[in-house]
């Protein structure tokens, strides 16, 4: 499993796995990052990325998008 | 019977829009999550005992940021008749993890699947029927934009809940969103509490009993040996999942959501494809292209509505329309009725004088909240939050302090409002101490006057004190952040963005004209009341005769009673210093005094306002002027604002302390230095404190941060 970060934009990838703290990951999975859930990123601003996820586009600052492991 | 409607749903789903239609009012809409920051109330068009509530976005009732608490408290304790959930209709699938929440909590639900356009736009099916059979609630397909549907959905929630008032409402079977042992534990722990939660309310409180959420455990105070058995219950739930408490719950409501939604949504373009919106994203968020396009979106902003197009319209405005136009009518008009010599000076110096050279920048104000509106309903401020995050994460502030910011250009008190979407209370703090730094539309005027008339040349003097704002805010973000009160990292970004859209012209200009209308507004109102007590002030005496010399006047008694203080930045003169103390008033009025006292200098008022002005400073002075007028604490509705949203006196005043200095030492050094360094003055004792203030500054912004522990990053295994 590696994190999202060594993804490139295009890629669609199936999360595996979410860290954290149990407040982060709850928020994580009400904006749809939940495990089993397929993301395409669409951006990567040095690490800052746009995903998209259940057709919704949200941005995630580094050290979330660190979280997400695929 | 009186009725609340509570609308609610995600973020930047369209709930004010809906709001302004349902209710004829004109609230404030932005196209990024977190604008409605408080609870709104309107009447519903037609219906007088309908209270229609706009209610902050959320994206589940486990609140995560401060606006997210206040809508969950309202809907579950405060109770409304019924709710009205508003759904995006490109992304159903994600706000019906909300929907089914709202429906756990036992008020009745109505549904309105909003952006219908759209969706007929993307050609994609929904099964609506079929959809509402599966979630109980009745489902409304409306398009707040365009007003379809709108006053129906109201109004079927209005049925729903007068049904159920009256205890006519069929009762409606919760949906089965949990399965297995998670079910069998909900049912058991509403048992367990039954009687002791409002009965519609069972099953949401069975949840977040099973979630150990900390607000519900702490409010129902359930017996010390009841909680443990009901512990162990869900902790046999997590081992047999293998997963913890949360997680489980929301996996399964997910994969109930995915359930119906295959069965009643077909998408027409293919899973995952990236839209036109996603290939613009790819350039202006580009990791090198992001930050030049944003600087330069913003100098061709500020170059056009102020230095040129604005700048052009704001001097004819002044210079001809109230400078000759008005003035020679009002004049006339005057000697027409033979008007004593105090009235005709009231009406042209006092009236015309100051209340018009302020509303002759209103093309200038125009121009900016024109182009404002249109990047921000674009899609393309959304964006900016997160360009600028990478930026301001290096200094400890988070991108989610860029929108108050944003928001700032309009006016400090929604700037200083807005920071309540920021999670940690520190960056909070920090982010309303400092939003007020960039230039708003008052300060504007003061921009625009100053750089005509001293700097007429410098194409870049606008844009600079845009970005000099910016530059302010994130120095003192970091010298902050080194002190103990501010040390820790700012909360990760998290934001949605709204896909990029063609403005709508006339929502732009709406947009444009609510805002403007504001400034007009505060022109006719609290600038005119100043203008006149500025002018009364300055035409007479203690014994209240005209003076002949208006060194003689009230006003001048006044000032000069102030002036040393402000001697040291080159505006120690009575003038200067009461245009900088009426400020407080309102920003504008730095500009309508001189405005109004500009008349003095010269009795026969020949020469135009602008030309009156230039007359009452040297350059360098003008400049101290300027930066003194934007940097010093905003105006007093916008420190009242500071006031309450911080919520702490020692806060307050450490707030406004910190502009009151940072005001005055920036035009202290800018004075100083800029005296010595351009106009030949010599190097004295005063450019000596400038050498030792700026030292200071650098000394707070590069020593090593205050210590401070790093948060934990348990991992758990999801």
């Amino acid at each position: 499993m590696v994190p999202l970060l060594s993804a490139r934009a295009g890629e669609t990838v199936l999360i595996r796995k979410i860290t954290g703290k149990d407040e982060v990951r709850q928020h994580l999975a009400e904006l749809g990052f939940t495990v089993n859930t397929m993301v395409t990123v669409v951006s990567d601003l040095g690490g800052n990325m746009i995903l998209e996820v259940k057709d919704s586009r949200v941005a995630l600052g580094r050290e979330m998008a660190m979280r997400i492991m695929y | 019977m009186e009725i609340k409607i509570a609308l609610a749903g995600n973020p930047n789903c369209g709930k004010t829009t809906l709001f302004n239609e349902l209710t004829g009012s004109t609230q404030y809409v932005g196209n990024w999550p977190g604008v409605t920051v408080e609870k709104k109330d309107g009447r519903l068009k037609g219906h007088k005992d309908v209270i229609i509530q706009d209610l902050p976005g959320i994206y589940s009732l486990s609140p995560y940021t401060l606006e997210e608490k206040v809508s969950r408290r309202y809907l579950v304790q405060d109770r409304p008749d019924v709710i009205l959930n508003i759904i995006d209709g490109t992304n159903i699938e994600r706000n019906l993890y909300l929907t089914t929440q709202l429906i756990e909590v036992g008020i009745p639900v109505v549904v309105a699947i909003n952006m219908m356009d759209l969706v007929r736009k993307n050609k994609d099916q929904i099964d609506f029927e079929k959809l509402s059979k599966e979630l109980g609630a009745p489902i409304y397909q409306i398009s707040a934009l365009k007003g379809e549907g709108c006053i129906e959905a109201a109004e079927a929630a209005m049925e729903v809940a007068l049904a159920h008032k009256r205890g006519h409402a069929e009762v409606e079977e919760h949906p089965h969103v949990f399965m297995g042992s998670v079910e069998h534990s909900l049912a058991h722990i509403e048992e367990s509490i039954a009687g002791m939660v409002p009965d519609e309310s069972l099953r949401w409180y069975a949840i977040k009993v099973f979630e150990r959420d900390k607000e519900i455990l702490d409010e129902l105070k359930l017996p010390a040996d009841l909680a443990k058995h009901l512990d162990e219950h869900v902790q046999d739930c997590e081992r047999e999942m293998d997963d913890d408490a949360e997680s489980i719950i929301t996996n399964q409501r997910y994969e109930y959501i995915t359930r119906i939604v295959d069965l009643s949504v077909v998408k027409n373009a293919p899973k995952h494809s990236l839209t036109l919106s996603d290939r613009i994203d790819q350039v202006v968020t580009n990791r090198i292209l992001a930050l030049p396009i944003f600087v330069a979106i913003m100098t061709l902003m500020y170059y056009i509505s102020v230095t040129t197009i604005g700048g052009w319209a704001t001097d004819w405005v002044n210079d001809v329309f109230f400078g000759e136009i008005v003035t020679d009518a009002a004049t006339g008009f005057m000697e027409s009725i033979a008007a004593p010599d105090w009235l005709s000076g009231l009406v042209v110096d006092g009236i015309i004088g100051g209340v018009g050279t302020v509303l002759g920048f209103v093309p200038q104000i125009l121009l900016i909240f024109f182009f404002m509106s249109l990047l921000e309903d674009s899609g393309y401020m959304a964006r900016v939050a997160f360009i600028m995050d990478r930026i301001f994460r290096r200094f400890g502030l988070s991108g989610k302090s860029f929108i108050p910011i944003l928001i700032g250009t309009g006016c400090g008190v929604p700037a200083v409002m807005a920071a309540r979407t920021i999670e940690s209370p520190r960056d909070r703090r920090m982010t309303i101490m400092l939003s007020t730094f960039i230039p708003c539309s008052a300060k504007t005027v003061i921009i625009g006057m100053i750089t005509a008339i001293f700097f007429p040349d410098s194409v870049f003097m606008a844009p600079a004190m845009y970005f000099l704002g910016i530059a302010v805010i994130v120095l003192s973000g970091i010298a902050f952040k080194k002190t103990s009160f501010f040390a820790g990292e700012p909360a990760p970004f998290v934001m949605e963005l709204p896909a990029y859209h063609i403005p709508a012209l006339k929502g732009v200009l709406i947009h444009m004209w609510e805002r403007a209308r504001g400034f007009i507004i505060k022109a006719g109102t609290i600038i005119f009341t100043v203008c006149v007590i500025i002018w009364f002030l300055q035409t007479f005496n203690f014994s209240l005769e005209v003076v002949e010399d208006v060194e003689n006047s009230m006003l001048a008694y006044f000032g000069n009673m102030f002036a040393w203080i402000f001697a040291p930045i080159g505006l120690g003169d009575w003038k200067n210093t009461v245009a900088v103390i009426s400020a407080f008033m309102a920003k504008e009025q730095a500009i309508g005094t001189l405005a109004v006292l500009q008349g003095v200098a010269d009795p026969d008022n020949d020469v135009a306002v602008m030309a009156g002005i230039s007359a009452m400073f040297t350059p360098i002075a003008a400049f101290s002027y300027m930066i003194l007028n934007l940097f010093d604490p905003p105006c007093l509705v916008a420190m009242a604002t500071i006031y309450r949203e911080m919520d702490s006196k020692k806060w307050a005043y450490l707030a406004i302390g910190y502009q009151i200095f940072l005001g005055y030492a920036m035009a202290f050094v800018c004075y100083n230095l800029g005296s010595w360094a351009f106009y030949g003055a010599a190097f004295g004792i005063t450019q000596i404190i400038s050498c030792v203030l700026i030292a200071l500054a650098l000394y707070f912004i590069c020593r090593p941060a205050a210590p401070y522990e790093k948060e934990t990053l348990a991992s758990h295994q999801a």
